[in-house]
């Protein structure tokens, strides 16, 4: 569906990743090679994890304090909080409401979380933007991100970021298309642990999977193929439609700011829709596939002196799990970005 | 019309081998080591970039040597 919003204006966006880094070349010297080609192909050297006593709400608590403190904004003056994980502290109760009372905003704050994964970023912007658009609240915070790194999986890493969005009638239309498709729900699952399939003792104990990997109901299963198709197939068309509807020829925009799938996924996109890699900017080989935080980490980490400085024209699109994929166009102008926090 | 020659260096290239394989469209796909999911990954990007064909994992299951992916891709590119 394609929309566009009014009167809201991204201030600021702020990164936390967890100090604590894992090489995907640090194996046996016998599967050194093939690990090689692992990295080669995914394009991810190194990802980082949460130590045992962290959280994704740490680290968006962190990125949080620090970006309202950078933008010195007032405790009291934020009006809004919505957190996109999928990585809460508990099934029950939402972390948005949590981390309302761990920031000390008040609790006239809306807060409420949204469950969504890799394509979170454009869908929170618009969620809380649509808050915004009207004027009846003017600053809010969207903190993204999930905790989804482990040892064995060579793709995902940690990272919590906040975005801080006001009520601006003098900035430019944010327009949006976002989609879903809930018959690939099976493409990136954890089948277990929701009401449907309860946890239960068998499902903790590791069996081999089809290709012999031994693997636990309760993690995540991930049908590569079917998300590498999903993504090459729709989200280029879609970043075309968009450009249509927004009126924005490709060729006009800086820079394409992209979830961090892996080096195939993104490549493939990148050459189908024709655009030159210094309009690509990646974070992939050093913070691996971030989840939702994959486009304001990146943002944050590549583009910090161009955005801070000037204003420029972005396309950001998520994409993955659900399957849900959305993309917006936005005029950014000196956005506040401190400097990427490790915790 | 796509050559069956391109398309077994296209799968070579795709699969990208750990060391150097001679690779025929008769080969079988269980005698390549390096056959498993990253190779899938690398065909099916192949398959969509090269020959404009979307192949999935279930595709790939049904074929035993390689000249059966490029089957495949005609039969998807006729359709």
């Amino acid at each position: 569906m394609a929309l566009t919003l009014n009167n809201v204006r991204i201030r600021g966006i702020a990164s936390c990743v967890p100090q604590s880094t894992i090489s995907n070349l640090a194996c046996a010297e016998d599967k050194r090679s093939e690990r090689e080609r692992l990295v080669r192909n995914i394009g991810i050297h190194t990802r980082r994890i949460c130590y045992p006593w962290q959280y994704f709400s740490d680290l968006a608590k962190a990125a949080a304090e620090q970006l309202r403190e950078a933008l010195s904004w007032k405790r009291e003056e934020i009006d809004a909080l919505i957190v996109v994980t999928q990585s809460p502290d508990y099934l029950i109760p939402a972390t948005a409401i949590i981390l309302q009372n761990r920031l000390g905003l008040p609790q006239r704050t809306i807060a409420y979380d949204i469950n969504l994964g890799c394509s979170g970023y454009p869908f929170g912007i618009y969620t809380l933007g649509c808050m915004l658009s009207s004027g009846g609240i003017k600053k809010a915070l969207l903190l993204v991100g999930d905790k989804c790194a482990s040892m064995s999986d060579p793709l995902f890493s940690d990272c919590g970021t906040a975005t801080a969005l006001e009520f601006d009638p003098s900035s430019s239309p944010i327009h949006f298309d976002m989609n879903s498709d809930g018959a690939g729900y099976r493409a990136i699952i954890l089948p277990v642990g929701g009401h449907r399939e309860p946890v239960q003792l068998h499902h903790l104990l590791p069996h081999a999977d089809a290709e012999g990997e031994m693997h636990r109901d309760v993690d995540l299963i991930l049908d590569g193929t079917a998300v590498l198709n999903f993504s090459i197939q729709r989200v280029p068309p879609a970043i075309r439609s968009l450009s249509e509807y927004s009126k924005t020829p490709l060729e006009k925009i800086d820079y394409f700011v992209m979830h961090q799938a892996n080096r195939m996924i993104n490549e493939t996109i990148r050459k189908k829709l024709g655009l030159p890699p210094e309009k690509v900017p990646s974070t992939l080989q050093d913070f691996g596939n971030t989840s939702s935080a994959s486009i304001p980490l990146t943002m944050t980490t590549r583009l910090r002196d161009v955005l801070q400085d000037k204003p420029a024209t972005l396309l950001l699109s998520g994409f993955g799990i659900g399957l849900s994929w959305g993309s917006c166009i936005l005029k950014s102008d000196s956005i506040v970005m401190p400097p990427l926090l490790e915790l | 019309m796509p050559d069956v020659a391109q398309f077994v260096e296209n799968f070579v290239s795709a699969v990208d081998f750990q060391e150097q394989v001679t690779i025929s469209a008769e080969t079988p796909l269980a005698d390549l080591p390096e056959w498993d999911s990253l190779a899938a990954l690398g065909v099916i990007v192949m398959c969509d970039t090269e020959y404009g064909v979307s192949i999935t994992g279930g595709d790939l299951k049904q074929c035993v040597v390689v000249g059966d992916i490029f089957t495949k891709v005609l039969a998807k590119k006729a359709a």
